[in-house]
């Protein structure tokens, strides 16, 4: 066999597996869509269609009730709004705190930095599901509503996760700039803000969207604390206990619309920063 | 600079670093440090959720109802000449009911599962089989979802690690299936998974002609969990990848190019030049998955509810649906335990740089 022909082999080799990954990635997703365009009846149709058909004449047919629906009802409207207030607020809050944070233990010297280091690191892995019962039990006592309880608790999560990696950011950026603006008479919290924060601005984003899509999808904490309080949920709780309004089986065309909608964001947000977003999460796990 | 202006600095600094921390710290004292404290505390009691009436002291009492388990060999049933009653049909040899033979004091053990072994069969008792059934199919989630990951994890790294074009486009394809939050992807999934050909899995099954195109994959437990573990494996997968890419990306492109001149073949390159350099990588992403994956439970309970546990959704259902402060509370401090030496190891294998200047 000549190299060339080899080389023309192993091409469409690493296409077939290229084009293998792409559909197993996408296809639970395509699936997906297409079910959100069949009504109940279509649902119900054996063997299932890979396409909307009508039942009767088994003509492609798209059915948009369901994302009505889905846009008519209350409980799912008021989700998206408590996702993004949810979600915005958590990431606002973890990234004002986690870059102070990151800043004393990327830059600054002081006396137990290894320590404070090594709890960052930690916090960073710690179970939610171990503290649920202490802090559904701490929110019940203060009477803390729903809302702020997810806002506060989210940061277990979130705001270990964005000091450490803004630590890794800060300390690669150059002592000499932070050292010569010491000597220009700047306090070391001017520098911070005037100097530092803007430099890190990338890893501000990048670390802010990795906050925002964990918040946006964190569902362990958001289902117990609102199991009380149906106004308060947010989308993954609403997707995964639909409320029914309408059929009588499990409304999966609604589900699947619902589904999509609140995917859409984060998809939207996969696309625009990928490259942000795979070095942030990398930078998490991988680098110390 | 002077001596004193120096260390006056360095005393500013230090005391800047403090306050910057500060807020940090005491959130983190709020929401984990003091929650945990009471979760320890509360697991010896035997506290109700959202109840006026104080729990007592219980002591050891949680874990031992817990953790509980015993293994009895189970007699075959006798006739009355003494003989093993032999089955007439499949020859299979008849045993005692295994509640005969568990402990029923102080605490009543109930049978999780039966096996054989050296030609006798045992049988596996435990206090609370749901909890002892929740740590087992937990253990196996984990270890075959993570196994399965790390296979196909690293495919998807080296092929998005190579050059074409799209290659881009490639890498935000598989970043979805990590994006989109699990309670959506549990209901696609559990969609697909439907027990009858409404189903995608049950329809192309059947065109296949495998099963009656009526597999009851979530509800049979032969395939609930081989059918978790598909879900998991397909929404984790994509962050494996991730991880494994970046430590590609750190292998030096030079190496290839000699072990080229030298004629070594692409198999033999990934074997004796990648597999080597990426062990460390390999390792952070392994334990860091398995950490993952023992805690799982949005998965767990949107896609079976209480038909099957998780060790978190056990903890769930203990707190929410029965109220047992209490002993939800010695299974989280269990898992905590759990995770806390895979933490350990995880750390260990990372180091953390502590460059003091």
């Amino acid at each position: 066999m000549t190299t060339k022909t080899k080389q023309r082999i192993n091409r469409i080799l690493l296409w077939v597996l290229i084009v293998l990954m792409a559909v197993w990635m996408l296809f639970p997703f395509y699936w997906a869509i297409n079910s959100s365009f069949k009504s109940e009846g279509m649902l119900a149709m054996t063997p299932t269609t890979f396409i909307p058909r009508d039942p009767v004449t088994r003509e492609v047919s798209f059915f948009t009730r369901n994302y009505e629906a889905v846009f008519t009802n209350q409980a799912f409207l008021r989700g998206i709004v408590n996702s993004v207030i949810v979600a915005t607020s958590v990431t606002l809050l973890s990234l004002a705190i986690g870059s102070f944070a990151g800043f004393a233990l990327g830059k600054l010297r002081y006396r137990g930095k290894t320590a404070t280091l090594y709890i960052i690191l930690a916090m960073t892995m710690f179970p939610a599901i171990a503290v649920l019962t202490g802090l559904y039990a701490m929110i019940n006592n203060l009477g803390i509503p729903p809302i702020p309880s997810m806002i506060i608790t989210y940061m277990l999560f979130t705001l270990p996760f964005t000091a450490w990696v803004l630590t890794a950011f800060f300390r690669e950026l150059p002592t000499e700039i932070f050292q010569s603006a010491q000597v220009d008479g700047a306090s070391p919290f001017q520098t911070f803000y005037l100097i530092m924060l803007p430099l890190t601005a990338p890893a501000l984003v990048t670390t802010g969207l990795l906050a925002f899509i964990g918040a946006w999808n964190e569902y362990l904490f958001a289902l117990t604390f609102t199991s009380i309080a149906p106004d308060a949920r947010t989308l993954p709780v609403i997707i995964a206990n639909f409320p029914s309004q309408f059929s009588r089986q499990i409304p999966f065309g609604e589900i699947m619309a619902g589904g999509i909608i609140s995917s859409v964001p984060l998809i939207v947000l996969v696309f625009i920063f990928q490259r942000r977003i795979v070095a942030g999460l990398t930078a998490g796990a991988v680098k110390g | 600079m002077a001596r004193e202006g120096s260390s006056d600095l360095a005393k500013r600094e230090q005391r800047l670093a403090y306050w910057l921390l500060a807020p940090t710290f005491i959130i983190l004292l709020v929401i984990a440090i003091y929650p945990l404290f009471s979760v320890f505390y509360n697991s010896f009691t035997n506290n109700v959720f959202a109840s006026a009436a104080p729990g007592e002291f219980v002591g050891f009492q949680n874990y031992q109802r817990l953790l509980s388990i015993t293994v009895r060999q189970l007699p075959p049933r006798l006739d009355e000449a003494g003989q093993p009653i032999v089955d007439p049909t499949t020859g299979a040899v008849q045993y005692e009911s295994a509640v005969t033979v568990l402990p029923r004091e102080p605490i009543r053990f109930r049978p999780v599962t039966q096996f054989d072994l050296f030609g006798s069969r045992f049988v596996l008792g435990a206090t609370d089989p749901s909890f002892i059934r929740a740590v087992w199919d937990t253990i196996v989630f984990a270890v075959v979802t993570v196994f399965l990951e790390l296979m196909l994890g690293m495919i998807v790294a080296l092929i998005v690690n190579a050059n074409f074009k799209g290659r881009s486009l490639m890498r935000a394809i598989i970043l979805i299936p990590w994006a989109i939050p699990t309670a959506v992807s549990s209901q696609m999934w559990a969609y697909m998974l439907q027990p009858n050909r409404t189903g995608f899995f049950n329809t192309v099954f059947w065109y296949l002609g495998l099963g009656n195109g009526e597999i009851p994959f979530l509800s049979d437990p032969a395939w609930q969990l081989p059918s978790m573990i598909m879900i998991d494996v397909w929404k984790t997968t994509p962050f494996m990848a991730l991880l494994l890419l970046a430590g590609l990306q750190l292998i030096p492109g030079d190496i290839y190019e000699a072990a080229d001149v030298d004629g070594a073949g692409p198999v033999r390159q990934f074997f004796q030049l990648t597999l080597p350099l990426l062990k460390g990588t390999i390792a952070v992403a392994l334990v860091f998955r398995t950490l993952d994956a023992l805690r799982v439970f949005d998965l767990f309970q949107i896609v079976l509810g209480q038909a099957r546990y998780s060790m978190a959704s056990f903890t769930y259902y203990e707190l929410i649906q029965n109220r047992q402060m209490g002993y939800s509370s010695a299974s989280s401090v269990v898992i905590f335990l759990v995770l806390s030496v895979f933490a350990v190891i995880y750390m260990r294998s990372l180091g953390v740089k502590s460059d003091d200047h």
